[in-house]
């Protein structure tokens, strides 16, 4: 017995509207979303604690910060570190975000999920989009906890609270957009190291630290260049939201993020459709 | 119009050449069996068929059309080794998460009749990490089912059952053709796929050695007189000087595969002083059938 068959081909709305109700909905039900919103809160808590906790002789230690928002922003862009406090801001959720994604996607390939997904009329830049859009919501509420927790930990430490609100709010909001390009890399990466789980995190890992552009920025800054063109960078540009932010660096975040969001994009799903999947 | 339509199909893992020239025609509404040795290209094949790899060369088309294209990748429901789980969450959720990913709009309802139709409605609410492999199986097959496609493609979905398990699949994959639906399945256990298949095609070193429907193997397979002699060895002996092809089976009956008749096997062998205790006239099968195939493909 035959029966007639009738093609259909699913709108793309449609197809990306059905892989990010899956994504949200394994985002929402897996316990690690949970557990790193948790360390986004508790890590600037613990460095805020911690700074001030007396050394081996009894003496309070100098203090990283001389305000609770340099634990959410720098005060101003400083693409080189001379200490821990340059460097341990909000920043620090895309080195979580990363292990993150990196642990989610990873899944998807030990389940046979995608297996199972690029059997249908499943494409693959749906997949990179879905993936890039989750995971970008994931770390930008990995934000949210953060700023929470180092607001939380400063206060209980007895900081300054003196700031411009609107360059904080700007800074916070410069970085959640920031997450859009870093989870497309993330994405990205795991796409290329899809068949190794360890390589992935430890690249997710080594970029997210933002190791790169910090070498560079060392190398421009004693050359005496304009470090500001470390901007196109996605590292440059979450550092560039800072304590004196303004709207241009929203506006320089959110170009800089969707352009390398687009290009990661681009890049993975080319990989994924000249690549043999499984 | 044929399901699939694959010509000249090649692969290669770098060196390995995996599928040479292909050629598979399978023909709409039936159940195909996909038979051949391990590393003979069948998975390959299917994962081409999928769009899960690349092929090297060849070309692959689905009722008419590249087997890429999205509309055609719509209707076709897949099981490649295991089904893509996620073991912490219900049969249910796995379910509607596959659901969603097809855009099927009564998902709840469809669900339930694929869940029925695999004998699984009993277990939605089971985690998937706590199923059985006939379970899981079948659960791979519901997943595959739903969205009402017209082309299955399983690969093993019979391997490690048990006989219960079997005769489940057996039965649902019958059910699954009633409406049309046509399956291709690959396994090694040969003497179930024989009890479902219409059609068969044997793959062996990348290429297709024959295809054929359950008709013409029925045809093609040998007739043979099996008996059972008061002395084996020396009724094996004194056949084995008369006929040309003479074997002892498991069960300790002597084949005879010339064309001959039970009556001139007994007369044979009375004359030569052996009392024939048991005797019929019997068929190869297809686990035979594509046994000496593969000798006669090796000589």
């Amino acid at each position: 017995m035959t029966r007639e068959i009738k093609f259909e081909s699913p709108s793309f709305s449609k197809r990306l509207k059905g892989m990010l109700g899956v994504d949200f909905y394994r985002l929402f039900h897996t316990p690690l979303f949970y557990i790193f919103l948790g360390i986004a809160a508790i890590i600037p808590a613990m460095v805020s604690a911690m700074t001030m906790m007396p050394d081996q002789n009894g003496n309070t230690m100098t203090p990283l910060y001389s305000n609770v928002w340099q634990i959410i922003a720098a005060s101003e862009p400083l693409y080189v570190i001379n200490s821990i406090a340059d460097y341990a801001n909000m920043n620090m959720v895309f080195i979580f975000g990363g292990i993150m994604v990196s642990i989610f996607i990873g899944h998807d390939y030990k389940s046979g999920y995608v297996k199972q997904l690029f059997t249908t009329h499943a494409k693959k830049q749906d997949y990179m989009m879905s993936k890039s859009i989750v995971c970008a919501f994931a770390m930008a509420c990995m934000c949210i906890t953060y700023f929470i927790g180092g607001t939380v930990g400063g206060l209980l430490v007895g900081y300054d609270t003196a700031v411009n609100a609107g360059s904080l709010i700007i800074a916070i909001l410069g970085k959640m957009i920031m997450s859009i390009g870093w989870a497309s890399l993330y994405t990205f990466l795991n796409v290329i190291f899809r068949k190794f789980f360890g390589i992935s995190i430890a690249s997710s890992f080594f970029f997210g630290t933002g190791i790169l552009i910090i070498g560079v920025a060392a190398i421009v800054e004693n050359l005496a260049i304009p470090t500001a063109f470390l901007n196109i960078f996605l590292y440059g540009s979450s550092v560039n939201a800072c304590l004196t932010s303004n709207v241009v660096t929203l506006l320089v975040c959110a170009l800089v993020s969707v352009a390398w969001a687009v290009f990661y994009n681009v890049l993975g799903t080319r990989i994924l459709y000249k690549s043999d999947v499984y | 119009m044929n399901a699939i339509e694959i010509r000249n199909l090649t692969k290669n893992f770098g060196p390995k050449q995996a599928l040479s020239g292909l050629n598979m025609t399978v023909p709409q509404g039936v159940i195909y069996g996909f038979i051949g040795e391990n590393g003979s290209g069948k998975s390959t094949t299917e994962k081409i068929i999928c769009g899960l790899i690349h092929e090297s060369g060849g070309s692959v088309k689905l009722y008419g059309k590249p087997h890429t294209d999205a509309d055609v990748r719509a209707k076709i429901g897949v099981l490649i080794e295991a089904p893509g789980c996620f073991s912490s969450y219900s049969v249910w959720n796995n379910m509607k998460l596959q659901a969603a990913n097809l855009g099927i709009k009564n998902a709840d309802e469809e669900i339930i009749k694929v869940l029925k139709l695999v004998r699984m409605e009993g277990a939605a609410s089971n985690k998937y990490k706590n199923c059985s492999l006939g379970m899981k199986q079948r659960i791979g097959i519901a997943m595959a089912l739903l969205g009402n496609p017209t082309l299955l493609v399983l690969d093993e979905p019979i391997n490690g059952l048990d006989a219960d398990g079997m005769r489940i699949m057996r039965e649902v994959l019958v059910d699954i053709t009633k409406n049309g639906c046509t399956v291709v399945v690959s396994s090694h256990i040969l003497s179930e796929l024989e009890k479902i298949a219409t059609h068969y095609g044997i793959v062996r070193g990348g290429k297709m050695l024959c295809e054929m429907t359950a008709e013409e193997l029925e045809a093609s397979c040998r007739t043979y007189v099996a008996l059972k002699a008061q002395d084996t060895n020396r009724a094996k002996m004194i056949l084995g000087c008369k006929y040309s092809r003479v074997e002892e089976d498991e069960a300790g009956y002597i084949r005879v595969y010339d064309m001959t008749t039970p009556e001139e096997i007994v007369t044979h062998l009375y004359e030569n002083g052996i009392l024939v205790s048991e005797i019929k006239t019997d068929k190869i099968g297809l686990e035979e059938y594509y046994i000496d195939l593969m000798k006669e493909g090796k000589r």
